[in-house]
């Protein structure tokens, strides 16, 4: 049904595409074989990569070859150094990752190994999400196919490049997906993220140079040396390029995993792919990019989707994570769930995080349930401001900060009803709001 | 060193430390719960903020624990931007204080209080019940752990994993969850686990031995050296109004005992507590020991000193350098050469601080010219003595109370010492001071030279060593006696 070119789901509906043959078979390691043979200097991937114009699919959307020419030049710098590849895909609503990890996961372990290579990194480590078994699985199959076939360990292809993958379970703490919470974690210690600077590239796993890069990103990152980076450029917009993975969820008719270039119009993904809403309903909030991003009313729904026009709608791009409400869901209800998630998933080490989340959590609650008071949305608004931005160690603050801004920016009346009322004027029973928060509760 | 300025000042800061430290260097009130200078950083709390400008850079508002010092950095410590961060801080962290402080022993000096009362945050809005937790959790002898008053702040923890490196404490589960906590509920071990009450900004974590023992604003708190061992760990002595000792508290002494001290010298409360204290002198008389005005007793000494010879000498480790050179100079005129008694290693060493020996002045009275005697060597020549001067603070509890009960009664024993004592040899026995109680000077292990302090008054009557030495009537006679045999 795409019109647009894909590239990084194109196979994952074909019977046993996670198979290191059928990896080949569509031109799978031609990348790495490329790069290792020919070869091609890391400095120069480093600069395809750069060319590119590739950001970072975990989030906060930052240039993924700018990150790597931040790896301090091995040559002076004899320290270890490491890849740490970020696959705790925990934001709610996100669930493109496990997808790639689940149908594909040779292009993991190649754009991996092509990102090592450039960074001149011997070890990486890829952090599962601890509820992922299916990825896990699948991972531990096509890594042991890998090393079968000589493309991960010593002389990867008889180059004189060698690097090892190393898979590592969490443990299903939201905050390990946190950079440098993944860090501690992997270094066997609580998941409390680190202070920056130091920045992990100076200062990273045991307090070496290292790097974290999302799943999808280095799913790309074949495809550039492959193709170019003018083809890449060719997709998406000029400040976001290539395709990205839309999970939608909610209250549509078909849910799902879409690839689509930056730009695609918000409504033309809930419309044209998701089925639109569902039950013939009208929409009322969505979500662009995962719980953190926060609602948007419905009239933003013709919003491209990259990281400058939602930055310019007071949103975030963040992990593309679609979310859709329809008019029967309750918002206060919905950003309640949210408060939870984030009060529950907290580390506890910043003052404003640990006692703010609780706090957002706890005001959405009682307004939902009907002991609401007319203080509590400036309260609201007021916590969240001391909350964020960047008051504290890491952005799980800013996390539960931004939706409880947005919920007030947007749909302030809704809430005041709320305590008007003394009662959610949606109804307890009301079956489909309670879907909408139990799929976002679910989500993690 | 790097040159920065604060509040307009420019100042010389060191660059290995963290921007607070510069602030607290020179004298900026930068509030701090996480930060603690013997601790490493770990920017959680979030309250030291301060403004600070670079170069050409808009002006940030940062944490000023985990802020480099960088040469030109402009910082204002007392910025609005600043002030309104630490004031929402502030009421985060009290969001699940109980404000139980009427009956916290931390009240009065409880930096969550303090620096509330500073920022101006009294208003609480929060209308949510707060956290119900354990209020009186024992961490193993030592210390009571209120999880309510907790703020989180890991000195604690920090504590055990950099200082003893000997990890015992955790944050146990997440966010508002979060709890200080040992493994399966063990109890804390070691030396040294009073220091984490000190440590604890809030009243969560509390000495059990100081629990509901006094206001903290009602003690008077002077500068003294610890006397459990050599190593003389500044102190801080804390006496309650009518003069009982209530606290010892490390004072940061780089050069000694950084910021910590041990539970042996902190829980030290004993002999400087005791009732059984000497008032004044007293004389052994027909009917046993009278007491007499304290210029009679020292002429009985005197006449001891001038009738026998071969007097004995032996001091207490717990003289000072003053105190000792008087004491020596005193044997020397009786040509004897000066000792003092040196207990056994207590057993009690360790690698941080505590030395197992318990002799305070140890190297200043064996730079003076003293000899060490353990009690038997002491007691032999005792025995053999027709006369003896023992002098010092516990002096008797040294000797031994049963070996000094067992000496013939033909020997003319004089005590001076601050405890009660009363042995048949006892001919004089005269009060002196505590460490607490009196002036002076300490050498430790190391050869540093530390004050004590008189913090409380002695007994009545009970008087320095020093000033019953220059006053014995015989001295001179005796010095002329000795300069002509």
């Amino acid at each position: 049904m795409s019109a647009h070119p894909v590239y990084l789901l194109d196979a994952a509906n074909t019977p046993g595409a996670h198979r290191l043959a059928k990896y080949r078979e569509r031109g799978g390691y031609a990348a790495l074989e490329q790069v290792l043979k020919r070869p091609i200097a890391p400095a120069d991937v480093i600069a395809t990569v750069k060319a590119s114009g590739l950001r970072g699919r975990g989030g906060a959307g930052f240039p993924t070859g700018l990150k790597w020419g931040f790896m301090p030049d091995p040559d002076k710098d004899p320290r270890p150094r490491y890849l740490a590849v970020n696959a705790d895909e925990s934001e709610p609503g996100t669930c493109k990752d496990r997808v790639l990890m689940e149908r594909d996961p040779h292009g993991l372990i190649e754009g991996s190994l092509i990102a090592a290579y450039a960074m001149r990194v011997s070890t990486v480590y890829v952090y599962i999400r601890g509820e992922y078994r299916g990825s896990w699985k699948r991972m531990q199959e096509a890594l042991e196919e890998a090393r079968a076939a000589r493309l991960v360990g010593a002389r990867i292809l008889g180059s004189d490049f060698s690097c090892e993958v190393h898979l590592h379970p969490g443990a299903g703490a939201y905050i390990c997906g946190e950079e440098t919470g993944l860090m501690e974690s992997l270094e066997g210690k609580r998941g409390h993220p680190r202070p920056k600077p130091p920045f992990p590239a100076t200062s990273g796993l045991w307090g070496n140079p290292t790097t974290v890069n999302n799943v999808e990103t280095l799913h790309n990152v074949p495809f550039i040396v492959n193709r170019g980076d003018a083809w890449f450029r060719s997709m998406g917009t000029p400040a976001s390029t290539g395709n990205f993975l839309c999970g939608i969820s909610g209250h549509v008719e078909r849910p799902g995993v879409y690839e689509l270039p930056f730009g695609v119009s918000a409504r033309e993904i809930l419309e044209r792919y998701a089925g639109g809403v569902w039950k013939g309903r009208r929409l009322k909030a969505w979500i662009p990019g995962g719980s953190s991003t926060g609602f948007l009313p419905a009239s933003d729904i013709d919003v491209p989707m990259d990281h400058d026009s939602l930055k310019a709608r007071g949103s975030m791009f963040g992990t593309a994570a679609m979310v859709i409400l329809d008019e029967t869901a309750c918002v206060v209800r919905a950003s309640w769930v949210i408060a939870r998630f984030y009060d529950h998933e907290s580390c506890g080490q910043c003052s404003q995080c640990r006692e703010g989340t609780q706090w957002l959590s706890q005001i959405f609650r009682r307004i939902e349930e009907g002991r609401g008071q007319a203080v509590d949305v400036e309260t609201l608004a007021s916590l969240a401001r001391g909350m964020a931005p960047g008051k504290t160690i890491c952005a799980l603050s800013d996390a539960a900060a931004i939706p409880t801004l947005a919920v007030i920016r947007h749909f302030r009346d809704e809430i005041e009803e709320h305590v008007r009322l003394g009662r959610c004027p949606f109804g307890a029973q009301g079956s489909d709001s309670n879907a909408s928060a139990s799929l976002l509760a679910g989500a993690h | 060193m790097t040159r920065i300025i604060i509040d307009g000042r420019e100042v010389e800061a060191d660059p290995r430390q963290p921007l607070v430290a510069a602030c607290h260097a020179h004298g900026a009130e930068v509030p701090v719960y996480c930060y603690h200078p013997g601790l490493s950083p770990v920017g959680s709390c979030r309250i030291c903020q301060v403004e600070v400008r670079l170069g050409d850079l808009p002006p940030r508002v940062v944490v000023a624990c985990r802020t480099p010092v960088t040469e030109g950095m402009v910082v204002d410590t007392d910025s609005e931007k600043a002030h309104a961060v630490r004031r929402e801080c502030l009421e985060f962290l009290l969001k699940n204080h109980p404000l139980d402080c009427p009956i916290c022993d931390k009240a009065g000096e409880c930096d969550l209080q303090d620096f509330a009362y500073a920022e101006g945050q009294a208003r609480g809005r929060t209308l949510e019940p707060r956290r119900e937790l354990d209020k009186r959790k024992p961490l193993g002898d030592v210390i009571v752990l209120d999880e309510e008053r907790c703020i989180l702040c890991s000195r604690c923890v920090r504590f055990f994993e950099e200082v003893t490196e000997k990890p015992q404490l955790t944050v146990a589960d997440l966010g508002s969850r979060s709890v200080i906590a040992t493994f399966m509920d063990r109890p804390l071990e070691g030396n040294y686990q009073g220091n984490i009450a000190d440590l604890c900004p809030v009243g969560a974590l509390t000495l059990k031995a100081f629990r509901f023992q006094a206001r903290v604003w009602n003690l008077v708190k002077m500068a003294g050296t610890c006397a459990e061992c050599s190593r003389g760990c500044a102190v801080s002595v804390e006496v309650l109004r009518g003069g009982e000792v209530k606290r010892f508290r490390p004072r940061h002494d780089p050069e000694v005992n950084g910021w910590w001290m041990c539970d042996t010298g902190r829980f030290a409360f004993e002999p400087v507590n005791r009732l059984d204290r000497v008032a004044g002198a007293r004389v052994r008389g027909a009917r046993g020991l009278v007491p007499v005005p304290v210029e009679d007793a020292l002429a009985v000494l005197a006449d001891a000193l001038a009738v026998h010879a071969g007097v004995v000498f032996i001091a207490s480790p717990f003289l000072t350098v003053e105190e000792g050179a008087a004491f020596r100079d005193l044997a020397r005129t009786r040509g004897a050469g000066p000792l003092f008694l040196s207990p056994p290693a207590n057993g009690l060493a360790d690698d941080l601080l505590h030395t197992g020996d318990p002799c305070p002045n140890r190297r200043g009275l064996t730079e003076l010219g003293f000899e060490a005697v353990d009690a038997a060597a002491a007691l032999e020549l005792l025995r053999a003595a027709p006369a003896a001067v023992l002098a010092g603070e516990r002096v008797v509890e040294l000797a031994g109370r049963e070996g000094l009960a067992a000496l013939p009664t033909a020997l003319r024993l004089t005590v001076l010492d601050a405890y009660e004592v009363d042995v048949p040899s006892l001919d004089v026995l005269v009060g002196l001071p505590t460490h607490v109680e009196r002036t002076g000077t300490w050498i430790n292990v190391d050869g540093v030279r530390r004050p004590l302090s008189a913090v409380k008054s002695p007994p009545p009557g009970a008087r320095p060593l020093v000033a019953l030495l220059a006053d014995l009537p015989l001295a001179r006679a005796a010095v002329r006696g000795g300069a002509t045999r």
